[in-house]
């Protein structure tokens, strides 16, 4: 049997780490292929609910990025929906989820390496996690 | 037949004798809470519950119930335990909201125009149950089941009926498959003339500590009555149309039918619904014809008092005081039914 | 008591100077550990009014329930702190018009928690209870027994600052003040000196308990949506079958809903049938909210509910560097 690969969800604004992603594919970088990429129009459109969903649905790991602050396309999505992540991710430290199954970050569009960098660094923290048992539900 | 008296020294050998044909199930405390647990020996078994914080029903009618699985190889009906149900210490008002149910699961009586339900699921368990009642000796201040036809020593729904009569239990079979657990049980002896006294008196004396009874009788016709008047709103002013009621009501059983699948599986389960819930009659238009919190509460009350007795002769409600004890605003089922009695129609 | 009778004259002189079409406030209830709401149009209705140990509900609940209860009519509403807090909150929500409401503030003294008294008198039911202040008397068949209120007192008001309201039209009785409470944190910070793998295990035997009544959200005054998420069924986002991991959700989601808006009054805590600790998530999001924030919710009436606000310069320490 091959060995276990964790499967993250990233779920990626569209004008800056959808770009930033984009980037880092033309420019050949090399990150792993763990990532099943989401794209929504803005950070702020990330309910909390779909982070929820997606472990209850069996991904081993989250990752939401935005712009980075100042830089959102609606001027201030970003600015809310950090509020937003900002609670969430204390409350689910604070449930008993690992802290590191659900992870932030800013990316821009012209940061193709910081994308590898980000995708490189989740990957890793959440294999070393193991397989995500907590908030899956069995059929 | 007699009583027979099972010293209370004796109890874990017959349940233990119990257990050998059936899954037996007795009140005992999960989380704090009093339910019926499977249970194997007398130890778990919480003697201090009164009408037990969860309700009984689950037993045979689970809060969520797995009707048929599927996968990739086909359809599988849920694998259900087929050891039959024995249960201990059944108050007089739970054992006769099973008779309610099966009124409408196991259609143990034909709806007047000779339609015969029956629900599988129900019948399984249900019919191969053995129920042991327990007498209520010191019914709480929440208690109205002599309003409603019952009473603390009710026999309604038992198969053996037990008093609790200080260091013996005295027992007495009322069915067929009662007889037949008394005949063949090694614990017992049969009770006294004296044990036969007491359990007489302490009936009398249970009877004497339940408030006086509302007189219930043409409580159906009067809600039909009332059906379009204002005292409906008056009485839900304060309800919040939580599920707390509905779900802690014995005789509850509306039910909704959920699928749940992912890729290949999936399955179909029953579970609990309440009809204090707005999206209980949600319908696919978007269209609720019960939108308003009034029209809910009016609907929970009709059902009770009005439609089942309608179907089945009987109201739909035991007088366990639950919801009474459960209620977060206190709306209480008790004065609901004294305004509605007193309420006189207005004249349109 | 002469803050009942203070309360009660109050109630009568709103309604006879026609400045309120309604009161709601507190009644004896049906049980002696559970005050009901009331409704009072009526002038001769107000002595039936009480306020005591047992009046738990929080009653701004009553003008986000089912809407048209109180359109277009003036209501006056006796508060305790947290409930003043709620007005205040569904004020700045635009769910209720200031000019339209009379707040009526009373000097609380803490809630009883039922199942607080119930481990009091091991389980045996309590037929009559008397508030006298610091001591509580629990009468039932064969024992009397008296409690501190400190023991018997419902979480949320264990770890309340603000008994008093802070925003009303008149104040009955003398307000208590802000109470400096040290120990406010402590259940929370125990809990976080926990491992992941314990606190999920607490977590996961408390929240198996749900049985989906939800008797909580319907308590609250902040839960007021039209159509809550968990009763949206295409897209269905939350299973209905008691599965764990569903209720979790739910309750996860719940308290970020209302997060910067859970005023801590301890309903959804007292109302549970299954006596889960909701509380503790809800109380552990209000201390994020005011440590990243600085808000804390329905204080300030000309404030700005927190989730609907930002700051550019704010802490950003969960972000990946």
């Amino acid at each position: 049997m091959s060995e276990w690969q964790p499967k993250i969800l990233a779920i990626l604004c569209n004008w800056c780490s959808y770009a930033g992603a984009d980037l880092a594919g033309v420019s050949r970088m090399q990150y792993p292929p763990n990532i099943r990429v989401v794209r929504v129009p803005c950070s702020g459109r990330v309910d909390p609910l779909f982070i929820m969903k997606s472990l209850q649905s069996g991904f081993d790991g989250v990752l939401v990025s935005g712009c980075h602050p100042g830089d959102c396309h609606y001027i201030s999505g970003n600015y809310v929906a950090r509020r937003k992540f900002a609670v969430l991710k204390p409350l689910l430290e604070f449930i008993g989820i690992e802290p590191n199954r659900v992870q932030f970050s800013w990316i821009s569009a012209g940061e193709g390496e910081r994308f590898a960098t980000v995708v490189t660094k989740i990957t890793e923290d959440v294999r070393k996690l193991g397989p995500s048992t907590r908030l899956v539900k069995k059929l | 037949m007699n009583m027979v008296r099972l010293d209370k020294q004796k109890l874990n050998d017959f349940i233990r004798e119990l257990s050998a044909e059936y899954s037996v199930y007795a009140p005992g405390k999960t989380n704090g809470k009093t339910e019926f647990i499977p249970v194997e020996s007398s130890d778990e078994i919480d003697f201090n519950s009164h009408v037990t914080d969860m309700f009984p029903k689950g037993i045979f009618f689970p809060p969520a119930e797995v009707l048929f699985e599927y996968d990739e190889d086909g359809v599988r009906e849920a694998q259900t335990s087929h050891r039959p149900i024995a249960v201990w210490g059944m108050r007089s008002c739970d054992a006769r909201s099973l008779v309610m149910l099966d009124r409408v699961f196991g259609s143990a009586i034909q709806m007047p125009d000779n339609k015969n339900f029956q629900d599988p699921y129900w019948k399984e368990k249900y019919d191969n149950s053995l129920i042991f009642g327990i007498a209520c000796n010191e019914p709480l201040s929440t208690c109205f089941c002599n309003w409603l036809g019952g009473g603390p020593h009710n026999r309604d729904g038992m198969d053996v009926f037990v008093v609790d009569a200080g260091d013996v239990y005295l027992m007495e079979p009322l069915s067929d498959k009662g007889i037949e657990i008394i005949n063949s049980s090694s614990c017992l002896t049969n009770a006294t003339g004296k044990d036969e006294a007491l359990a007489v008196k302490l009936a009398s004396d249970a009877e004497s500590m339940m408030t006086a009874p509302l007189d219930t009788g043409g409580l159906g016709e009067k809600l039909t009555a009332i059906y379009d008047e204002p005292i409906w709103s008056e009485i839900s002013a304060k309800c919040v149309n939580c599920g707390a009621c509905t779900f802690s009501c014995p005789t509850c059983h509306c039910f909704d039918v959920q699928d749940e699948g992912k890729g290949k599986k999936g399955k179909r389960v029953r579970i609990w619904d309440s009809c204090m819930f707005p999206i209980f009659t949600m319908e696919a238009s978007g269209h609720n014809p019960r939108a308003l919190s009034s029209e809910r509460v009016r609907q929970r009350i009709m059902h009770k008092y009005s439609y089942y007795p309608e179907n089945y002769g009987e109201n739909l409600c035991t007088g366990c005081g639950r919801c009474v004890m459960v209620c977060p605003v206190n709306l209480d089922i008790r004065e609901v039914l004294k305004r509605i009695i007193a309420y006189k129609e207005q004249v349109i | 008591m002469n803050v009942v009778n203070d309360l009660r004259k109050t109630i009568k002189k709103l309604l006879a100077e026609k400045k309120i079409d309604l009161f709601v406030g507190w009644e004896k209830g049906s049980l002696p550990m559970a005050a009901t709401p009331i409704f009072i149009t009526n002038e001769d209705e107000a002595d039936r009014i009480v306020f005591d140990i047992t009046c738990g509900n929080n009653l701004s609940v009553y003008f986000t329930k089912d809407k048209k209860q109180f359109a277009d009519k003036k209501v006056g509403i006796a508060v305790k702190g947290c409930d003043a807090r709620s007005v205040v909150l569904n004020i700045l929500e635009k769910q209720i018009d200031r000019a339209n409401v009379v707040m009526v503030g009373v000097p609380c003294h803490g809630v009883l928690d039922k199942k607080k008294v119930l481990a009091k008198t091991d389980g045996r039911e309590v037929l009559e209870l008397i508030d006298g202040g610091d001591t509580v008397t629990l009468k039932g068949n064969g024992y009397e027994l008296s409690s501190d209120r400190s023991e018997i007192l419902s979480s949320s008001c264990l770890s309340c600052i603000y008994p008093d309201a802070q925003e009303y039209d008149i104040f009955v009785g003398e307000p208590r003040g802000e109470v400096p409470n040290e120990n406010r944190l402590k259940e929370i910070k125990e809990f976080e000196a926990m491992s992941t793998s314990e606190k999920w295990a607490s977590t996961r035997a408390e929240y198996e308990k749900c049985i989906r009544c939800y008797a909580c959200r319907n308590v609250c005054p902040s839960c007021y949506c039209n159509v809550c998420f968990v009763d949206q069924n295409d897209p269905a986002w939350i299973g209905n079958t008691c599965d764990f991991t569903d209720s979790m959700v739910f309750h996860i989601i719940r308290n970020l809903h209302v997060a910067g808006r859970c005023v801590e009054c301890g309903a959804c805590e007292r109302a549970c049938p299954m006596d889960i600790n909701l509380l503790l998530l809800n109380r552990k999001v209000a201390m994020e909210v005011k440590d990243r924030f600085g808000d804390v919710a329905g204080l300030d009436i000309n404030g700005k509910p927190a989730m609907v606000d930002f700051r550019e310069d704010e802490k950003q320490d969960f972000i990946m560097g």
